[in-house]
């Protein structure tokens, strides 16, 4: 399997703060990767600036080849994001933005894509629905469409799962394990430990900026530990 | 000070100046009174086309206008504690989640706004006039009764439209009347009874004959309106639908024309569908425009030597520019990072938003041509308005990216953007004086808006996004 995303000493200071301090990994197209770590720690950071969104300090990542630092809104043509804060135009229709998000992605059949992710999420009664007027799992269940809606091989999904019913989560869950059987890559960020072991087929986790560990999920499970132990005595060690 | 109001204040203080940092905020109004200093030294020179009494009636008029584009509160209900600051957390928004309504809420955000832009702009603008007075021969106590009255004009202004626009909100026919009924009013005034239009103005009235009836007059019709208005307030504006049917597609394939249609598209539905809908730009741009035609009419009539029609082009053009802060209210760069645009693309895109609202601009101009009978000087007005309008937008883009309504309050980035269009307001004016037809090599200053407009893509795509 080659590396779909490497990323290299990736570092990300605001002022005197390491948001990211020096993380380097590489992930192989198929995965399900998990970055875990406690609110703060630079999960939602190393994402932003995975996908360009933001400029590291120091290093850099590879998408697909591409180098985010020079072709940043390459990479974002070529991946789907998930941004931690969902923020879909207020006065557009949930339906209008899928279409706009189709339009800016220069995509053909933009309806029906957009059909297949209304009955897929079950938000059809919500198309015709202003944004601002959405729940915040309809919001969720939008942007988790929009980030799809191109087909990506690639997508950086940053707590996809919260606001989401049960029923939608089993629906997403099973919708990202197909999404990797056929080859896609997920980049997952996540501090609800149980949703990452239950999909993730490799996790890192994150804390104070710095990557405490890397690895298959299936070395905890082959050890029998708990992600829940693990992460905490991970996070306890080095606190 | 009511602790919400206080933390309100705080609250508008730290969103300024964790953009900015609080020296380039706290300059603003410096920058402001230092300006109106040294404007107000000027003033002696232009006694020659117009006396000190007919200034100060200007500039209590402009005030009332000045005002009138700030006050459509009662339009935006509860949009209008968003505007400027898009999805940040306010505690405009404490009345979801506690025990506050949102009247008390809205109540407390008027007055913040108010006290706020009396800070920024009202009374550094007075006192660097006041501070100018020694120099040009106007008694000091007078200035300091004028700063006053101009703080009452401002204050009648800004209630006089916030009363208009919650009648608005509650019913645009009654608003219709009512603007009928007052225009009439009016016209029979002026025609069958010879009163002076311009002296009617009581805080006006007020700084040329003190009185405590004129005093209390000038009070009531800053407070009741205001009064009215806090209590009519519609917080929640209703809304016509809830559901819409997808007009991107449709309102897209109108625009072809551009590369950029469905963000054109975007930002028209935006306007439309937003709270109070297309009346923001009756009140925020169409009725002050209407105000200041009226004035300049009424003053210039006056002085045979200046063309009425050409002063107006530069002030609509200058006015216009302005519609670029409204587009960019509507959408951060935020709701576009994790997409595959560039903050040029979005710039583009409104710049071509901005052109297609200009031609309301361009309609009112020709009315106003042909209105005056100064056909004549159609042309070179047409060139001014033009050049001037894009010449700003062009500098509005570079300053402040898509960020103009709070960039502007950094006192460098203002400084700089007032060093670059406030000289060439000038020369207009003054060659709009002189020679008019002059003014037809203008549109020469479009390239400079051009290449300024290039240059500011490349600034605000390597630019990091404002985060609160």
């Amino acid at each position: 399997m080659k590396n779909v995303i490497e990323v290299n000493n990736l570092t990300k200071n605001f002022g005197d703060l390491k948001a990211v301090n020096n993380v380097s990994l590489s992930i192989e197209e198929g995965e399900l990767f998990g970055l875990l770590g406690p609110n703060g720690s630079g999960k939602t950071t190393m994402i932003k600036m995975m996908t360009g969104q933001i400029k590291p300090t120091e290093g850099g990542a590879r998408i697909l080849g591409v180098d985010v630092l020079k072709d940043p809104t390459r990479v974002r043509e070529l991946v789907g994001i998930i941004p931690e804060q969902e923020n879909p135009p207020s006065f557009l229709t949930s339906e209008e933005y899928l279409h706009f998000v189709g339009k800016i992605r220069k995509l053909d059949n933009i309806e029906s894509r957009c059909d297949k992710w209304f009955r897929l999420l079950d938000f059809e009664n919500q198309r015709k629905v202003l944004c601002k007027d959405l729940s915040r799992g309809t919001r969720q269940k939008l942007m988790f469409s929009q980030a799809f809606i191109h087909d990506p091989r690639i997508a950086f999904i940053d707590e996809p799962l919260i606001n989401l019913d049960p029923i939608i989560q089993r629906t997403v869950k099973d919708y990202l394990e197909d999404f990797i059987g056929d080859g896609g890559t997920i980049f997952f960020s996540t501090h609800v430990l149980e949703i990452a072991e239950e999909i993730c087929t490799r996790i890192g986790v994150i804390d104070k900026g710095r990557l405490l560990h890397d690895g298959p999920i299936q070395e905890l499970k082959d050890t029998k530990q708990h992600l829940e132990d693990f992460f905490l005595k991970l996070i306890k060690e080095e606190g | 000070m009511p602790m919400i109001l206080k933390t309100m204040i705080k609250e508008e203080w730290r969103l300024h100046t964790n953009l900015f940092g609080g020296l380039m905020f706290a300059f603003f109004p410096l920058l402001i009174g230092i300006g109106t200093f040294v404007a107000s030294i000027f003033l002696p020179y232009l006694e020659t086309i117009m006396t000190t009494r007919q200034m100060l009636q200007l500039a209590h008029y402009l005030f009332v206008i000045f005002g009138m584009s700030i006050g459509a509160f009662g339009l935006f209900g509860r949009e209008v504690m968003n505007r400027r600051f898009g999805q940040a957390s306010l505690i405009a928004y404490s009345s979801r989640s506690l025990p506050v309504s949102e009247r008390t809420i809205f109540f407390n955000f008027f007055i913040k706004d108010i006290i706020y832009y009396i800070i920024l702009w009202i009374l550094p603008i007075t006192m660097g006039f006041v501070f100018a007075t020694p120099f040009i021969s106007i008694n000091s106590i007078l200035a300091l009764l004028a700063c006053g009255t101009l703080i009452f004009s401002f204050l009648i202004g800004l209630s006089i439209v916030f009363f208009l626009s919650t009648l608005y909100a509650h019913s645009s026919k009654l608003l219709i009347i009512l603007l009928v009924a007052l225009a009439s009013i009016v016209v029979f005034l002026i025609r069958y009874l010879t009163i002076d239009i311009t002296t009617l103005l009581p805080s006006y009235s007020l700084f040329y004959q003190p009185s405590l009836r004129k005093l209390l007059l000038s009070l009531s019709l800053i407070m009741i309106p205001s009064i009215l208005s806090l209590i009519f307030l519609k917080v929640d504006y209703p809304e016509r639908k809830k559901q819409y049917e997808n007009s991107l597609p449709l309102l897209s394939k109108k625009l072809d024309f551009s590369p950029h249609a469905y963000y054109i598209a975007k930002d028209f539905l935006d306007l439309k569908r937003s709270e109070g809908g297309l009346g923001k730009i009756i009140f925020s741009f169409l009725f002050p425009i209407a105000l200041t035609w009226v004035f300049l009419y009424i003053f210039l009539d006056l002085i045979p030597t200046i063309s009425v029609i050409m002063i107006f082009s530069i002030f609509l053009g200058i006015v216009s520019s302005s519609i670029y802060n409204m587009l960019t209210e509507f959408d951060t760069f935020n709701q576009y990072m994790f997409l595959p645009v560039n903050v040029s693309t979005v710039i583009k895109s409104k710049i071509i938003s901005f052109m297609l609202i200009s031609i309301v601009s361009l309609i009112i101009l020709i009315f106003a041509a042909v209105g005056t009978n100064q056909l004549v000087y159609f042309i070179p007005a047409l060139c001014s308005f033009i050049t001037i309008s894009l010449y700003s937008l062009s500098m509005t883009i570079y300053f402040t990216g898509l960020h103009p309504t709070l960039l502007m309050y950094n006192a460098k980035i203002f400084f700089q953007y007032i060093l670059t269009v406030a000289p060439l307001l000038f020369v207009f004016t003054i060659v709009s004086i002189i020679n008019p037809f002059a003014l037809l090599v203008s549109p020469v200053l479009l390239l400079v808006s051009v290449y300024v407009v290039r240059q500011s893509y490349k600034k605000w795509n390597i630019w990091q996004p404002l985060s609160f």
